[in-house]
């Protein structure tokens, strides 16, 4: 008896690993099996649209959702929805034998009971950034090597940004607005690890999470020298009550980032580099008394 | 008896406002400090001044003029379960933003326009315009019924058409959450004057309408056949309902519930018509949301609750607590 | 019907409709002063319509004249002053339940007050007259959610009596009373008509509707009969009406009605 135990094991072993070639654990822990690199590939979540196309295998996209808006080409693709309301008959009339999705995206097990593999993934910060990238490029049967290379630009990118950050502006106090509630972006966010690694100084303190509504009275106390926030956020910013005060009001060193530099900003995407360029030519503009950037 | 007791409540109710406001500008970001301490120090005083007393005073502004309006809708509708945004004031609001969003990086003028007008601007103006479409729908104010559905109807409509602009741009999302969600983080000087002055208009013209709404609360016909000319004094009542939530409104976001429980929390201390009442519950909805307010300062400093969060939790509970006394009073 | 001149409120070619549907067909009626008028008929026989139109709360085709004038031509406070209206169903709406009694019977006095104006010495005297008439005055100051169905429609009751008109108007003012209250309403209504005011009441007690001085037998939307309570005339109208289900007899003194 325990004989036929081990032989159908041993059998299962062997064929699973003949059956998958391709494999990978997503966020929700669940291995992810593919037969054959994917052809038709539809991404529910910008930063990993950005990550496959990255990847080099922007071709092999068939639909994305109506928030994936880089690289160009993306913009002609077909529109299944946004990520938390995907139009479900959209994509499984796309025919796709893999499908990138976010967490919040509750459409996993619905498409995976209609018999689309489905893979959650999420970048949250520049650790997950890079996991995602390694976890994405085994689905799509990318070599190792070009993913690890990936990264390396990405990061070379970041150090470059950061290198190019002038002495007097490193060690700035920085203030991050997400949006006007205020809630802003803290130490262990994304936009946070950016700032940190231009040598920034945040003034919202890890212990306060990723993106506390915070007292603008604290604001006004931490007196930031540079203040970063959306344009559309951001309107009437210097009007606030007590806020003439602050350093950055009174310099001017408030940088103002239309909509598609948000989306780099705040997207944990390939795009890091970029983000790390905007984030340091608005750290390098403090002495200058420029008001914020162009409109 | 009562006329005695409603004067110890007014009593009461504007002490209670003086400590709020007081403790209002003992806490900072930092939890609470000694008030007197800082006067030495000139930063912390500029604080003190410029931050937190025009915040603690505005977000008893904001709900005073909230609870006014709620007790003038519940007795213009007849329905204790009334609240402010009935007519559709709060998807007005939102609408009025989310628009104002919108055409804010379309071009170069409507940006101007935008910047000129002011997100608070964009608020009163679509709370002003559901309402105005509300009544054109209700065909007038003389249908009590006919109003309210009309109201609903805007509500649910303007609601989806903000929803629909929102899921356009996700900027635009984020920037409208920060609206919707309430916030008292942003009252200066100006929006006090602004709200101070919007609350006395409303406070007078309340109490010169009063009589409409003690006459309202036997029945329309009772009303009308005491003399009281029904169909002006109602629009009048309509005006002052929808002046007082736009401006509370376009200030402080949507902020639920003042409205609601604040008439409810002034008639289980005492029993009064509506010349009193209207001021009695204006000050309650005042010390509700200062107090939340307060709360949703000190009680994460430095970070905050979401003061709609506090005000149900604190309205809520009080009136869940006489709920549950009367049931007891009732089963013995 | 003779006396113009005494005549408080007249109906000429009154028609209504509710919702859409005609609900009175053209009726005249002459109501004299100082005398006291029970409506009664069966359901759906357009009286609280009627009721309304005489009140001037429902817009119909017509004219109705209060003493003499047009009721288009009376300002509404004047109009007040003059005419009382009780109307059906109060006692079951909650939303005055947070007034208490004093207030509710205060209210009556609003069309004689200046607006915003206190109430004066005098308005308090005619109220507590009032509600000691309906015997409410011991609760007066008990919010009308914490009285029972039969108290309130007292209080409601001193509310129209406060407002001191000489005209009373009541649609169904004995819902809810039990038997001493009913007969108390019935001697006030008496002793107010012996005094110069024309009471009209709408009633489907027909033993309270027959003690009045007149009777008008409605059916259909139409008067059928207008005339002495006494006249036998009336009575065989009245049993008319309800296709001969009632048979109106002399108890005691009084006249009432059984059904057969």
């Amino acid at each position: 008896m325990r004989r036929l135990l081990l032989w159908t094991l041993a059998l299962c072993a062997g064929g699973g690993a003949l059956a998958a070639p391709l494999e990978a654990v997503d966020d929700r822990g669940t291995t992810v099996r593919l037969a054959a690199p994917p052809q038709r590939i539809v991404s529910i979540l910008p930063s990993l649209t950005e990550t496959v196309c990255e990847l080099g295998a922007c071709a092999r996209l068939v639909g994305v959702d109506r928030y994936s808006n880089w690289p160009a080409p993306v913009r002609a693709l077909p529109l299944v929805g946004g990520g938390i309301d995907p139009n479900v008959e959209a994509i499984v009339a796309l025919k796709p034998d893999l499908v990138l999705a976010a967490p919040s995206s509750r459409v996993a097990s619905r498409l995976e009971s209609l018999g689309i593999t489905v893979a959650v993934l999420e970048p949250k910060n520049q650790a997950g950034m890079q996991r995602v990238i390694g976890q994405v490029a085994r689905l799509l049967d990318v070599p190792p090597a070009e993913a690890d290379a990936l990264w390396r630009r990405i990061d070379a990118g970041v150090n470059a940004a950061a290198e190019s950050v002038p002495a007097t502006a490193r060690g700035a106090r920085v203030y991050f607005e997400v949006n006007n509630g205020p809630y802003a972006a803290g130490e262990s966010s994304f936009m946070g690890e950016t700032m940190a690694r231009l040598g920034a100084r945040n003034i919202i303190p890890a212990a306060l999470g990723p993106f506390p509504k915070i007292s603008p009275e604290f604001v006004v106390r931490a007196d930031p020298q540079v203040i970063m926030v959306g344009q559309r956020s951001g309107q009437g910013l210097e009007q606030r009550p007590g806020w003439a005060a602050i350093r950055a009001v009174r310099e001017g060193c408030v940088c103002r980032f239309d909509a598609e530099q948000s989306d780099i900003l705040v997207r944990p995407g390939p795009r890091m580099a970029e983000a790390a360029r905007l984030m340091a030519d608005c750290l390098a503009r403090r002495p200058a008394a420029a008001a914020g950037a162009a409109r | 008896m009562q006329s005695r007791r409603a004067n110890a409540v007014l009593a009461a109710l504007l002490g209670a406002a003086v400590l709020v406001l007081v403790l209002g500008a003992a806490v900072g970001s930092t939890g609470l400090h000694a008030l007197w301490g800082p006067q030495a120090d000139p930063v912390a005083w500029q604080i003190v001044r410029d931050i937190r007393l025009p915040r603690a005073a505005g977000a008893w502004l904001a709900g005073a003029l909230l609870g006014l309006a709620g007790a003038v809708a519940q007795g213009l509708f007849r329905n204790p379960l009334a609240d402010p945004y009935l007519l559709g004031s709060a998807s007005g609001a939102g609408l009025g933003v989310a628009l104002a969003l919108t055409l804010f990086g379309a071009s170069a003028q409507s940006t101007q326009w935008v910047v000129r007008l002011g997100l608070t601007g964009a608020a009163f103006l679509g709370a002003v315009a559901a309402v105005l479409l509300t009544l054109t729908l209700a065909r007038g104010v003389q249908q009590t019924l006919r109003l309210l559905l009309a109201g609903v109807i805007v509500g649910v409509v303007l609601g989806a058409l903000k929803d629909l602009i929102s899921i356009a741009s996700a900027d635009i999302l984020q920037a409208l959450q920060g609206f919707m969600l309430g916030t008292t983080g942003l009252l200066g000087w100006s929006a006090c004057a602004l709200m101070a002055g919007v609350l006395a208009a409303c406070l007078l013209a309340g109490w010169l309408l009063a009589p409409v709404l003690d006459g309202l609360a036997l029945g329309e016909d009772t009303a009308a056949s005491l003399g009281l000319p029904l169909p002006a004094l109602r629009a009048a009542l309509v005006g002052v309902l929808a002046l007082a939530t736009g401006a509370a409104v376009a200030q402080t976001g949507l902020i639920a519930f003042v409205g609601l429980a604040a008439p409810h929390l002034v008639r289980s201390l005492v029993k009064t018509p509506h010349a009193r009442l209207l001021l009695l519950s204006s000050l309650m909805g005042g010390l509700l949301l200062a107090a939340a307010d307060l709360l949703a300062r000190w009680l994460i400093a430095p970070q905050e609750l979401p003061v709609g969060v506090l005000t149900a939790v604190l309205g809520g509970g009080y009136l869940l607590w006489l709920m549950h006394r009367r049931a007891v009073r009732s089963v013995q | 019907m003779n006396d113009t001149a005494a005549c408080m409120l007249r109906a000429r070619g009154l028609h209504a409709r509710l919702g859409g549907a005609p609900v009175l067909h053209g009726i005249d009626l002459a109501l004299p002063a100082g005398r006291w008028t029970s409506i009664v008929g069966p359901n759906g026989a357009g009286k609280s319509t009627l009721l309304r139109c005489l009140a001037g709360l429902l817009r119909c085709t017509g004219e109705v004249e209060l003493a003499g004038r047009p009721l288009a031509g009376w300002t509404p406070r004047e109009r007040a002053r003059r005419l009382a209206w009780l109307g059906q169903g109060g006692a079951a709406d909650p939303a005055a339940d947070e007034l208490t009694v004093h207030d509710v019977a205060m209210l009556g006095r609003l069309p004689h007050q200046r607006w915003l104006a206190a109430p004066s010495a005098a308005d308090r005297a005619v109220v507590e007259a009032a509600l000691r008439r309906t015997q409410a005055w011991d609760w007066r100051e008990r919010p009308l959610g914490q009285l029972s169905g039969g108290e309130r429609q007292r209080v409601l009751l001193a509310r129209a009596l406060a407002v001191q008109a000489d005209v009373l108007l009541m649609d169904e003012p004995l819902a809810n009373l039990d038997p001493p209250h009913q007969s108390d309403w019935l001697a006030t209504a008496r002793e107010l008509a012996d005094g110069g005011c024309t009471v009209v009441s709408v009633l489907h007690e027909l033993h309270a509707a027959l003690a009045a001085d007149e009777l008008v037998v409605m059916a259909g939307g139409r008067v059928m009969h207008h005339g002495a309570t006494g006249d036998a005339a009336t009575h065989r109208a009245l049993e008319a009406v309800f296709d001969g289900r009632v048979a109106v007899h002399r108890v005691e003194g009084q006249w009432i009605a059984l059904p057969r």
